[in-house]
C-alpha cells in the first residue's frame, strides 16, 4: 500500500509515467511478494508490471536474480485473478530467455492452454511455445495440433503463430503439423486463415515444387481473409523472382488478377508486386498503374500516400509507364498531406518533360520549408537524377541545390545535398565549375566536419584540373585559419595537391604550407611538413607519388601487417609491398538483403564494405600453418562455381594468389542427407610448368555442413608464363548414413567426382588500384618498360562492350572514369591501373575507335618490370 | 483489505488456507490423488506425466488447500526446493509397489528433511503407501520401515495405506493433515 501511494505522488510530480524511477534491485526485492500467502493480485500485479517494464527498457538481469523472480512468479499461478494470469504469461515470455529451468511452467501452462478459460488458453499457448526447447516439443505436440483446429480463433491464431517461431529451432515437429495447419486454412476467421496460410508457406519454403503447388491450389479456391491474400500474392512474387518467370507465368496471371479484388489491401499488394518484380515492361505494368491512378483519387490520405510512393518507384524504372497518371498527380500537388504532396511533386519531376522542369521546381520551393528533412532528401535525389537526365538543365538545379545548402537542415540532409552535387560535378563536366563554386560557398559556413573533409578532398582532387586553379586558394586556407584540426588537416592535404599540380601555384603554396608548420596540431603539422619538403624537390614522380595518388593499401591489412611488425622485430625495414591493396570500388558493393514474404515490403539495401573480403580470407589462410610461409596474400578472386547448383555436391572455388603460389581454396557442400564424405580433397592436373605441392584435405562433409579443402599449387618460374587451365576431380571416401541420425556406416569406400575446369587468368595476378590522377601515375612509371600493340576486335559491337570486356580481361580498375562511354562518340580512351604480383606498378591506355569493320584498339602498357608489360599484353590476345 | 479477510475468518464464513506441496518420485501417484479431491466438473480423465508443477485447489470441510503438484521425474526433482518455503505442509507418495526404488524414494526424502528451509519449520508429512491394489504392493507398516519414518523425531508425520484411482484411504490422510494444519494456522 506504501509503495502505491508514494508511486502516485511520483506520478503527480513527474507527470506522465510512473515507472521513471525505478531501480532494479528494489524491484526485484519487490518480486518477493510474489512468495506470500495468500496471494494479494493487485499489489503483485503492480509488482510484476514493473519488472516487465525493467525488462523491456532493456535492463540486464543476472541469471540468478532472474531465476529468483521467475520461480517466486510461478507461485502466482495458485491465484485465479485474469489480470494477473495474464501478467504471468506475459513474465514467463519475457524471462524464458534469461532464467534457468523455465521448463517447471510447462504442466501448470499445459493445464490452462487445454483449460475451459478462454481467456488464458492463447496467451498459455504463446508462453508455452516460448519456454519448449526441441527434446520437450514431443510431449506437447498433441495438445498443440489440437489448439490448432480448435473452435476458437485466438486460441487457434496463437497456436498457428507460436508453431510458425517453434520451427525455427525444430522444424522435423513442425512439419508433422501440416494436416492441422491445413483444416485451419479452410477456417472462416480471416486472422486464422492469415497465419494458418504462413505456417503452411513456412512448413514447405524449401520445397520449390511444393510451395507452387499451395500458390496454385489457393489461387483457385476463393479466400476469405485479404490479409492470406497479401501473403499469398508475396509467396507468388517471390517465386517469380526466383524462377525468373516472365508475365505468361500462372503465378503472374494470379497477382494481375488480384488487382480486380474487392478488397483494398488485396489490390494494393499486388499492384505492388509488379512493381517491384525485376522484368516488367511498361505494357504488363499498365493494369497495375491504373489501379495506383485510381488510388491516387481515393478520399482516405493512406491510400493517396501508398499510391504516390509507388508511383515514385515504378518512376525510376519507367518513367514512360508514370506519365499517364501525370494529371492525378498534379491534383496531389496541393495535398493538405505535405508527404504526399512531395511524393508527388518528385514522381513528376522524374516523368515530366524538360519544359516542366521549371514550373516544378518553383512550386516545390514553395513549400520546401514546411516538409520534414527525410522529405528533403527524396527532393534531393529527384534533383539529382533530373540531372542526370537532363544535363542542359543543370544550371537550374545548382542553384537550387545551392539555395538548399544555404537553409536550415540536419545532417543527414546536407549530406544528402553535397552527394548530389559531387554525383552531378562527376557526371556531367559542364557542371563542375559551378558546382565546386557552391561547395567552396558551403564551406565557408560548414558546421560537420564531415562534409568539410570530403569536400575539401574533392577540391583538392578535381580543383587543379581546372582552367582557373588560383581561386579555390582562398576557400582552402581560409580552412586553414579557421577550422578544427580534422579540417584544417584536409586543407593542408588540399592546398599540397595544388602546388604538385600547378607549377604556376607551386611557390605561393609552398609560402601557404610554411605558414601551417607552427599549427598547434601533430597531424596538421606533420602533414604541412612533409608535403613542404615533397614540393621543394620539385620531381614529378614524387609528387604523383606520395600527393597526387596517396597510398592504395588497405587500411585494416595496413593495420595487422605493421602489428606484425612491431611483434617480430627484424633489422630489416618494413616493406610496404606485403601489405595487401586496398580492392576497388568499396563503395559500390552493396548487398541485396533476402526478402522473405510476409516480413517487410520494401526490399532493404544494407550496405556491408567488401573491403575487408579480402583480409578476412587472408586471416583464414595465416591460420593454416601450411601457408604461413607463403607470403603475404596478394589477391583472392572472387568465388566461381565449379558444379550446377542442384546437384549431389556443390563446389564453389576461390583462388588465392600468393608471390610465387597459388592456393585454391575449394568449398564443398554435400546435399546428400545420406551420406557422409570423408578426407575430401581437390585433385587438380596442371597444365605445363604449373606444380601442386600440396593437398590439404576436408577430414569430413556431414550433410549441409559447408567444409573447406585446399590445394596449394607452385607457379612456373618463368615470370611471363602465368596463366593455365587445370581439371579438378573430387576424391573422397563415402559412407553411408542414417539420413535422421547423421550416425555414419563403418565401411566406406572410396568414390571421385569430375568438376569442371578452373582457370588461372592475368586478372588473378593483378589487384585493381584507383589512381585519382592517371596522368600523374603515367607520367611517374616512364616509358622504360613500355609495350605497344594494335589489335583489331572484330567480335566486339559496341564501345562499352569492349570496354567491359577489357576491364574483366586485365582486371584492373578504370581510372578518370573512362569505364564510362559517353553517347554518340566513336573514339574513347580507357585508362586502367592496378598492381602486378610482386608489387609491381601497371598502367594501361588503350585508344579505341570504332569504324565500319569494327573497332580498333591501341594498347600501351607501361610498369615497372619488363616481363609484367609482356604479360599484361597477352592478357588481350 | 486484511480486516475484512479477518472478520469473515471470524465469522467462519472464510475458510483457512493451506499450502501443502505433493512430491514423490515419477508415476507414484501424485497428480491422481490431488484429481480425487477436485469437484466433478474439474476433473481431469486422462493423467499425463506432469512436467515442473502444477497448482491445484480443493477444499475439506475446514481447510482449503492450496497444492503444488511438483513432477516426480529425475531432472525436476531439484526444483521442488524452490516451493519449500511457502508450504505448510507435505503430502510425500510412494509407490509401494515398487520395492526397487523405494530406495530412491528415501534418498529423496533425506534431502527434503535435510533442507534447512524444512528443518527449520515444524510441518506435518503425510505418507501415502499408494497403489494398495496391486498385488506386490507391501503393507503400510513395511513402507514406513524401509523409508525409515521412525527416524524422524522433530516433525509430526503420519502413513497410511491409499488407492488413488479409486480414492480408498485418501479422505483418511486428509483428515490427518487438516487436523494437524489447523493446530499450526491456529498458532500462528
Amino acid at each position: 500500500m506504501h509503495i502505491l501511494r508514494r508511486d502516485k505522488k511520483e506520478e503527480e510530480e513527474g507527470g506522465g509515467n510512473p515507472f521513471h524511477n525505478l531501480e532494479k534491485t528494489t524491484v526485484l526485492q519487490e518480486a518477493r511478494t510474489f512468495n506470500e500467502t495468500p496471494i494479494n493480485p493487485r499489489k503483485c500485479a503492480h509488482t510484476l508490471t514493473k519488472v516487465l517494464y525493467l525488462i523491456n527498457q532493456g535492463e540486464q538481469i543476472g541469471t540468478t536474480e532472474a531465476t529468483e523472480a521467475f520461480f517466486a512468479m510461478t507461485k502466482l499461478f495458485q491465484s485465479k485473478d485474469a489480470t494477473l494470469r495474464r501478467l504471468v504469461y506475459l513474465g514467463i515470455k519475457e524471462m524464458s530467455k534469461i532464467a534457468q529451468d523455465v521448463i517447471i511452467v510447462t504442466s501448470s501452462l499445459m493445464k490452462d492452454m487445454t483449460g475451459k478459460e478462454d481467456q488464458f488458453r492463447g496467451p498459455a499457448i504463446r508462453a508455452l511455445c516460448s519456454i519448449t526447447d526441441n527434446t520437450m516439443l514431443q510431449s506437447i505436440e498433441r495438445y498443440m495440433k489440437q489448439a490448432i483446429v480448435d473452435k476458437n480463433h485466438a486460441v487457434s491464431s496463437a497456436a498457428l503463430v507460436s508453431s510458425l517461431h517453434l520451427s525455427k529451432g525444430s522444424h522435423e515437429v513442425t512439419k508433422r503439423w501440416v494436416n492441422e495447419a491445413q483444416e485451419a486454412v479452410s477456417n472462416d476467421n480471416v486472422m486464422v486463415q492469415y497465419h494458418a496460410l504462413g505456417l503452411l508457406y513456412h512448413i514447405r519454403k524449401h520445397d520449390k515444387l511444393a510451395v507452387t503447388k499451395l500458390v496454385a491450389k489457393f489461387s483457385k479456391q476463393s479466400l476469405k481473409s485479404p490479409y492470406a491474400y497479401c501473403l499469398l500474392i508475396r509467396i507468388a512474387s517471390k517465386l517469380i523472382e526466383e524462377e525468373g518467370a516472365g508475365s505468361d507465368s500462372p503465378m503472374f496471371e494470379f497477382i494481375e488478377g488480384c488487382l480486380r479484388h474487392k478488397s483494398e489491401i488485396v489490390i494494393y499488394e499486388a499492384a505492388q508486386a509488379m512493381v517491384n518484380m525485376k522484368e516488367t515492361t511498361a505494357k504488363e505494368l499498365a493494369p497495375a498503374v491504373s489501379v495506383l491512378q485510381l488510388f491516387c483519387s481515393s478520399p482516405k490520405p493512406t491510400l493517396r500516400f501508398a499510391a504516390v510512393r509507388t508511383l515514385n518507384k515504378v518512376a525510376m524504372k519507367h518513367p514512360a509507364a508514370v506519365t499517364a497518371c501525370n494529371l492525378d498527380l498534379e491534383n496531389l500537388i496541393t495535398d493538405q498531406n505535405r508527404s504526399i504532396a512531395t511524393l508527388a511533386i518528385t514522381t513528376l519531376l522524374k516523368t515530366g518533360s524538360e519544359s516542366s522542369v521549371d514550373r516544378l521546381m518553383k512550386q516545390i520551393s514553395s513549400f520546401m520549408t514546411e516538409i520534414s528533412d527525410e522529405f528533403k532528401i527524396v527532393v534531393v535525389q529527384a534533383i539529382q537524377s533530373l540531372c542526370l537526365k537532363f544535363p542542359r538543365k543543370h544550371s537550374v538545379m545548382m542553384n537550387f541545390l545551392s539555395q538548399m545548402l544555404r537553409d536550415e537542415g540536419g545532417f543527414e540532409y546536407k549530406k544528402a545535398i553535397v552527394d548530389s552535387v559531387i554525383t552531378i560535378i562527376e557526371e556531367n563536366p559542364e557542371a563542375k565549375e559551378a558546382g565546386l563554386a557552391h561547395l567552396c560557398e558551403f564551406i565557408e559556413d560548414c558546421e560537420h566536419a564531415v562534409l568539410a573533409t570530403r569536400i575539401l578532398h574533392l577540391l583538392g582532387r578535381e580543383g587543379p584540373r581546372t582552367p582557373t586553379p588560383s581561386k579555390y586558394i582562398r576557400f582552402i586556407y581560409n580552412r586553414v585559419i579557421l577550422e578544427n584540426a580534422a579540417v584544417r588537416a584536409a586543407a593542408v592535404t588540399a592546398l599540397a595537391k595544388f602546388g604538385a599540380h600547378c607549377e604556376e601555384l607551386l611557390n605561393s603554396c609552398i609560402v601557404l604550407l610554411l605558414r601551417c608548420l607552427l599549427d598547434t596540431d601533430d597531424e596538421v603539422r606533420d602533414r604541412a611538413t612533409f608535403y613542404v619538403d615533397t614540393l621543394k624537390e620539385k620531381q614529378k614522380a614524387l609528387n604523383s607519388a606520395y600527393i597526387l595518388n596517396g597510398l592504395q593499401v588497405s587500411v585494416i591489412g595496413l593495420e595487422r601487417a605493421l602489428h606484425q611488425y612491431t611483434l617480430e622485430p627484424s633489422e630489416k625495414p618494413f616493406d610496404m609491398k606485403t601489405v595487401p591493396l586496398a580492392s576497388q570500388p568499396i563503395t559500390e558493393q552493396r548487398v541485396q538483403a533476402v526478402r522473405e514474404p510476409g516480413e517487410t515490403t520494401a526490399p532493404k539495401a544494407t550496405d556491408k564494405v567488401a573491403a575487408s573480403r579480402q583480409d578476412v580470407y587472408a586471416e583464414q589462410l595465416a591460420r593454416i600453418p601450411e601457408f604461413a610461409n607463403l607470403g603475404a596474400l596478394f589477391k583472392s578472386s572472387t568465388p566461381v562455381e565449379l558444379t550446377e547448383s542442384e546437384t549431389e555436391y556443390v563446389v564453389r572455388c576461390v583462388k588465392h594468389t600468393f608471390p610465387h603460389y597459388i592456393v585454391f581454396q575449394f568449398d564443398c557442400t554435400n546435399t546428400l542427407n545420406d551420406q557422409v564424405l570423408e578426407n575430401a580433397s581437390v585433385h587438380l592436373e596442371p597444365s605445363d610448368g604449373f606444380e601442386v605441392i600440396k593437398y590439404l584435405p576436408c577430414p569430413k562433409l556431414s550433410y549441409d555442413t559447408p567444409g573447406t579443402t585446399y590445394t596449394l599449387v607452385r607457379m612456373p618460374d618463368e615470370a611471363t608464363q602465368v596463366t593455365g587451365t587445370f581439371s579438378c576431380t573430387l576424391k573422397f571416401v563415402v559412407k553411408d548414413c542414417d539420413p535422421n541420425t547423421g550416425e555414419p556406416d563403418e565401411e566406406g569406400y572410396e568414390d571421385e567426382y569430375v568438376l569442371e575446369d578452373v582457370e588461372a587468368s592475368v586478372a588473378d595476378h593483378v589487384q585493381k588500384v584507383m589512381k585519382p590522377n592517371f596522368g600523374a601515375s603515367w607520367e611517374e612509371v616512364g616509358p622504360e618498360f613500355e609495350v605497344e600493340d594494335t589489335y583489331s576486335l572484330s567480335t566486339m559491337k559496341t564501345l562499352e562492350e569492349a570496354v567491359t570486356n577489357i576491364i574483366q580481361c586485365m582486371g584492373m580498375q578504370p581510372c578518370e572514369r573512362s569505364d564510362k562511354v559517353p553517347e554518340g562518340k566513336n573514339a574513347h580512351t580507357l585508362y586502367l591501373a592496378g598492381v602486378y604480383r610482386g608489387g609491381h606498378d601497371a598502367l594501361v591506355r588503350s585508344k579505341l575507335a570504332m569504324s565500319e569493320a569494327g573497332i580498333t584498339m591501341q594498347l600501351t602498357i607501361r610498369s615497372t618490370d619488363q616481363s609484367v608489360s609482356e604479360v599484361l599484353a597477352s592478357a588481350i590476345s | 483489505m486484511g480486516l475484512f479477510d479477518g472478520l469473515a475468518r471470524w465469522l467462519g464464513i472464510k475458510k483457512k488456507e493451506a499450502n501443502v506441496l505433493v512430491v514423490g518420485l515419477d508415476n507414484s501417484g501424485k497428480t491422481t490423488i490431488i484429481n480425487h479431491f477436485k469437484s466433478e466438473e474439474y476433473k481431469n480423465h486422462d493423467i499425463v506425466p506432469t512436467i515442473g508443477f502444477q497448482v491445484e485447489k480443493f477444499k475439506t470441510k475446514s481447510l482449503s488447500f492450496t497444492a503444488f503438484d511438483m513432477s516426480g521425474q529425475g531432472r525436476y526433482r531439484d526444483l521442488w526446493q524452490a516451493y519449500y518455503r511457502e508450504c505448510h505442509g507435505v503430502i510425500f507418495v510412494i509407490d509401494s509397489s515398487d520395492k526397487l526404488r523405494i530406495v530412491v524414494a528415501k534418498d529423496e526424502l533425506d534431502a527434503l528433511l535435510k533442507h534447512p528451509e524444512v528443518q527449520r519449520k515444524r510441518i506435518p508429512i503425510l505418507f501415502f503407501a499408494n497403489k494398495m491394489d496391486l498385488r506386490d504392493a507391501v503393507s503400510s507398516v513395511k513402507c514406513s520401515q524401509l523409508m525409515e519414518l521412525e527416524n524422524i523425531r522433530d516433525k509430526a508425520w503420519h502413513i497410511c495405506a491409499s488407492n488413488a484411482i479409486t480414492g480408498d484411504g485418501l479422505d483418511e490422510g486428509i483428515q490427518w493433515l487438516t487436523d494437524q494444519l489447523k493446530d499450526v494456522l491456529v498458532k500462528k
